[in-house]
């Protein structure tokens, strides 16, 4: 329970949390590609959002842009340690079948996030809030956008990153 | 007509309302556009598949929000909030200790729970006795000397604030000002009711066990067959500051001590003493208890001598017992104030429960 005694939480965040951590943490997952850390994620915005004096009625905007900032801040420090982790393994042995399976898997899931983290940040948000269920007046409201740009920064987004993965794949 | 740029052409494909109607009869009735429309239709699909998780969010939201309420806090105040690497590795060592300790306060005392005969008055004192555990396995139950009803719910259960955890008991349920390092966030709130004990005295099977442990029986008063006592102890109610690993932290619990009462005008002294001379009842045990004041007031609580070390100390005037583990994982601090107990108890040091035992408000 929050303490509204001690004043330093919001006293709507309970209502807030249980209406929309479930959206946050889809957010969260769709740029990450898994869930594992798509709670931590949610747990860092929620803290964030309980600090804040948004008004509840853009809460769902808010924290969902906050969620996407987060989760594409992270994929990007994870690709420069994946990067040198790379430059480790490389120097190792081949990789047995099996496993290279399972890191072809991993491989496909992280093409498609660097190629999002390597969007346009307006763009990439943008993507990510429509594919997670919010209506373009939101994402409009949210990002700051005018209402009839919001399908053009969606579709942009989309077609460069369907391109993004097509020369990524066949470049491989 | 010139044709609608693609960015309302995506959104045709979502929110086909939010399109004006001359431009939705447009792209019904124009090839290129139904073309683009295409085009943007096969990037969405693809873009959308690429972003699904294979896994779903299955998502625990009572704990997500307990995690998210119990970081809130450590944030607000970043002094209590740091070492908890360090709590960690002792907390999850001791978790039966606690958890024992919890159990203590919430019924009472452990001494009531697990042999009843031993109070028989109104606690305003407590003592630890230690006992070696292999005597404490020893004691006779209960029943071998008589019909053993209990009445009453034992069971524990949580309630959301502080407030109905005293509603529901009666008891003001104290709040610590201080907190010691490590133990954050906002505590979870525990109930138990009172819990009574009805034994009724059957002379009948203090001779047959006396008789199967080929003891010789000390001579019974004549009164007591038939005799009833009631123990009761509680209701009681707990906060308790979680850790992350899921053993409590901290426990802050205060219960209505034992008391007993008779049906008969058997004393305290002579119920003790018939009890306390019954086979199956070890000397040292015996002795160790008959050494408590006859008043009927003192609840002795069974210490396993090669585990915990005990001292005294003062809370606010109130004497005061410390337990601590040999080990050191494990300290509690109880003492009793008209008829209320109060138990301080955690993985802390012996000087951080009782920090937090003087600061109860």
């Amino acid at each position: 329970m929050a303490d509204p005694e001690r004043g330093a939480v919001r006293p709507d965040l309970e209502e807030v949390f249980r209406r929309d951590y479930g959206l946050v943490v889809g957010v969260a997952a769709r740029v990450l590609g898994s869930a594992d850390h798509a709670e931590d994620v949610a747990q860092e915005v929620f803290l964030s959002f309980g600090r804040s004096t948004v008004p509840a009625s853009d809460a769902r905007g808010w924290l969902s842009v906050a969620a996407a900032h987060a989760a594409l801040n992270l994929v990007r420090s994870g690709r420069r340690r994946a990067r040198r982790e790379e430059a480790v393994a490389s120097a190792s042995d081949p990789l047995v079948p099996d496993v290279a399976d399972t890191v072809l898997k991993l491989e496909e899931r992280d093409r498609v996030r660097s190629a999002l983290a390597a969007l346009p940040r307006k763009q990439s948000i943008a993507l990510v809030l429509r594919h997670s269920g919010l209506s373009y007046a939101e994402i409009a409201e949210a990002l700051d956008l005018a209402p009839g740009s919001v399908g053009t920064t969606v579709r942009r987004a989309e077609s460069s990153l369907r391109k993004e993965l097509i020369r990524d794949a066949s470049s491989r | 007509m010139r044709h609608p740029d693609e960015g309302l052409l995506r959104r045709l494909l979502d929110e086909p309302a939010g399109v004006a109607a001359p431009d939705r009869e447009h792209v019904a009735g124009c090839e290129r556009c139904l073309a683009e429309v295409g085009e943007i239709r096969r990037d969405a699909e693809l873009v959308r598949t690429a972003l699904a998780t294979d896994l779903e969010p299955d998502v625990d939201l009572t704990g997500a929000w307990h995690r998210l309420t119990t970081s809130a806090d450590g944030v607000r105040s970043p002094s209590a909030a740091t070492p908890i690497g360090r709590r960690r590795g002792r907390t999850l060592r001791r978790p039966v200790v606690v958890a024992v300790a919890a159990a203590l306060v919430m019924t009472g005392a452990g001494a009531a729970a697990a042999n009843g005969w031993l109070e028989i008055f109104r606690t305003e004192r407590i003592a630890a006795v230690s006992f070696d555990p292999a005597d404490l396995n020893a004691l006779p139950d209960l029943a071998a000397y008589g019909d053993v009803a209990v009445t009453g719910d034992p069971e524990i259960r949580e309630v959301t604030t502080r407030a109905a955890a005293e509603t529901a008991t009666g008891l003001g349920l104290p709040e610590p000002t201080t907190l010691p390092s490590g133990v954050d966030g906002a505590p979870t709130y525990h109930v138990a009711d009172e819990v009574s004990v009805t034994f009724t005295f059957s002379a009948d099977r203090v001779e047959a066990a006396a008789a199967d442990a080929g003891e010789e029986l000390p001579p019974l008063p004549a009164d007591l067959d038939g005799t009833r006592v009631r123990l009761s102890a509680g209701p009681g109610a707990a906060a308790v500051w979680p850790h992350a690993s899921g053993v409590p932290a901290l426990i802050v619990g205060r219960a209505v001590a034992p008391t007993a009462s008779s049906t008969s005008g058997v004393t305290f002294e002579t119920m003790r003493d018939v009890l306390l001379s019954l086979p199956g009842v070890p000397d040292d045990v015996a002795r160790a208890l008959r050494t408590f004041n006859a008043d009927g007031s003192t609840l002795p609580l069974p210490v396993p001598a090669d585990q915990v070390e005990t001292s005294s100390a003062d809370v606010d005037g109130d004497d005061a017992t410390v337990f601590r583990t040999r080990d050191g994982t494990v300290a509690a601090v109880a003492w009793v104030d008209d008829g209320v107990m109060t138990v301080v108890a955690g993985p802390l040091g012996d000087d951080e429960v009782l920090a937090v035992a003087r600061s109860l408000e």
